[in-house]
């Protein structure tokens, strides 16, 4: 649960919340990169049998890591980048 | 609709070496990609707003990939981002989603670059929070430069694991083990021969099984995880040695504990586009399953569509290089340009091939990985289907892949069976006593990804053909 510095810096940090709370992420990252660099763990609970989930392909392909965005349900956290001021929300079964 | 010579899907290693060989042949070429950024998952470049102050281990290849990325800024290359291939309508037409820059593109010809995906392999467990893909833990270092844990554990099958394990040791985190479930030891020195045809690479592999000796990291090869722990993400892991009839035995199952369980069963072509458009496949056991039949210009059973690199068949990024470049060379030869001769190609890539070859001999892997899943292991994530659900079907289904997707949900949901459909056609496989090479996967429909409906309002198709008559059949007009 940590960024790698070495050999790079990054632009100044801004804020978005996690389920109104605070996180903190660096321009260019994603949703799921700041928030697993936050020591979150479970991004959504399954609408079946409300399990956790979280970020597992890392590239979009698997849909696991969905997070309601500024409102719009089943964003992918690995694939949108996070801005600032943006609400992002742990998603429960399809998120509606 | 959009023109080109050749339409590539995918910016990653064969799709960006092909685009710069085509491009300086004299072809226009059309660039598609699902990322932000060019390279792929290989050559994966941190975001633009990362400023780099010095190479560490992570920037082995960030230049090559550099200069492959700046290739995309030909001026007869145009790079459509962040922008997903849906379907291929008509022969040499894709649809494209990409917000309002939605559309078609027409191409002379069309080479599908898709890359590939880690294989899905359920264990109990597999599905927690901190269990993550071997492809997405090198994305986040790569990529976002970020660490998921602090104490790891590296499971599964393949050349991945070593670089992986090394890499995590690098970035700080303390690595409890590399599990590696072939007997890897045994079969090297049968395999030196293959593996010295690419010294590079045998170089690479060395120097990772360094950074674990030193760190003092167990590789336990011939072991194989048999579950992770946790109600909430995963507090560890018990692993067991594999016999040398393929059981597992569980009376010497060790336990570890960690935050972050890397999973890496290698690696399986994305082969949802080939699929559609009905491109011939061939199940190669050594490579790992199914791969795409290719002349020797890489062109499939489609004519004009041509295949290269993982999204054909697993050879890694050096092997996608050559075939990008040698796909691209024969397109423009196609289409009359002058090319070189391509025998210095071909032989770098008979030499990668031979690598390859060596090493799928040394990671074959156990006949399946089936008796790690318990009743409640999930199979399909999208739609939480477990095995016990399947087991419910099994009788009524004499092994239909498809009934049981009918009947259960498997592999409806989002990920549309990338994640568990070849896990079903091996439980079919094991139950009806029939080959694997015999169990057809069902057909990928449009759209290959789930794409927004709004995409759509942006395609600039004809009108459809409809006759006076609603009455008669389409074409036949009134």
């Amino acid at each position: 649960m940590s960024r790698i510095d070495e050999g790079l810096e990054r632009g100044t940090a801004f804020a978005f919340t996690l389920d109104g709370q605070k996180v903190e992420a660096y321009p260019g990252e994603t949703i799921a990169a700041a928030l697993l660099a936050s020591g979150v763990r479970a991004l959504r609970r399954t609408a079946k049998r409300q399990q956790p989930r979280s970020l597992y392909c890392g590239m979009g392909i698997c849909w696991e890591c969905l997070v309601t965005v500024d409102g719009a349900p089943s964003q992918r956290a690995c694939m949108t980048e996070a801005k600032p001021g943006m609400r992002v929300e742990t998603q429960k079964g399809v998120g509606r | 609709m959009k023109d080109a010579d050749l339409a590539i899907v995918g910016a990653g290693p064969a799709g960006m070496a092909a685009a710069a060989e085509a491009a300086s042949l004299g072809l226009g070429v059309t660039v598609i990609d699902d990322n932000a950024r060019a390279g792929g998952q290989y050559f994966r470049q941190p975001p633009a707003g990362f400023r780099h102050t010095g190479a560490m281990f992570l920037d082995k290849d960030r230049a090559r990939g550099s200069v492959l990325a700046a290739a995309l800024r030909h001026p007869a290359v145009a790079h459509w981002q962040d922008a997903v291939v849906w379907d291929m309508p008509e022969p040499g037409v894709l649809a494209v989603a990409a917000g309002e820059g939605s559309g078609r593109v027409r191409a002379k010809a069309i080479l599908v670059a898709t890359g590939a995906q880690d294989r899905p392999v359920p264990f109990p467990g597999w599905t927690l929070p901190g269990v993550v893909s071997a492809g997405g833990l090198q994305n986040l270092l790569k990529g976002q430069r970020v660490v998921p844990g602090r104490r790891a554990v590296v499971v599964g099958n393949g050349p991945l694991l070593l670089l992986i394990g090394a890499n995590l040791v690098r970035a700080g985190v303390e690595v409890a083990a590399v599990v590696e479930a072939a007997p890897i030891w045994n079969r090297i020195l049968p395999a030196l021969a293959s593996l010295a045809r690419a010294p590079d690479m045998l170089a690479l592999a060395i120097r990772y099984r360094a950074v674990l000796a030193r760190a003092g990291v167990p590789v336990l090869a011939g072991w194989t995880v048999t579950g992770a722990k946790g109600d909430e993400a995963v507090t560890g892991c018990r692993v067991a040695p594999i016999d040398t009839q393929g059981r597992l035995d569980r009376a010497r199952e060790r336990s570890f504990d960690c935050d972050l369980l890397v999973a890496g069963f290698g690696l399986m072509p994305s082969l949802e586009l080939p699929r559609l458009i009905g491109a011939e496949l061939a199940y190669d056991r050594r490579r790992g399953g199914w791969t795409v039949k290719r002349d020797a210009d890489f062109q499939c059973s489609v004519p004009n569509v041509h295949v290269a690199g993982d999204g054909a068949g697993i050879g890694g990024a050096e092997m996608a290089l050559l075939e990008g470049r040698i796909a691209a060379r024969a397109v423009a030869r196609k289409l009359g340009k002058q090319v070189p001769a391509d025998d210095d190609l071909r032989r770098a890539w008979a030499k990668r091939d031979a690598f390859r070859r060596g090493l799928e001999a040394i990671y074959a892997p156990p006949a399946s990985f089936l008796d790690l899943m318990t009743e409640d292991t999930v199979v399909c994530r999208c739609e939480d289907v477990t095995v016990g659900d399947i087991a419910k079907r099994r009788s009524e289904l004499a092994g239909s892949v498809t009934q049981v997707k009918a009947t259960t949900r498997l592999s409806m949901g989002r990920c549309q069976g990338r994640n568990c459909l070849v896990t079903l056609a091996a439980m079919v496989a094991k139950d009806t006593g029939v080959d694997m090479a015999t169990i057809p996967l069902p057909r990928p429909r449009p759209p290959l990804r789930p794409i927004p409906i709004g995409d759509l309002a942006f395609e600039d198709i004809p009108p459809p053909d409809i006759p006076a008559d609603p009455h008669l059949p389409r074409k036949q007009r009134a």
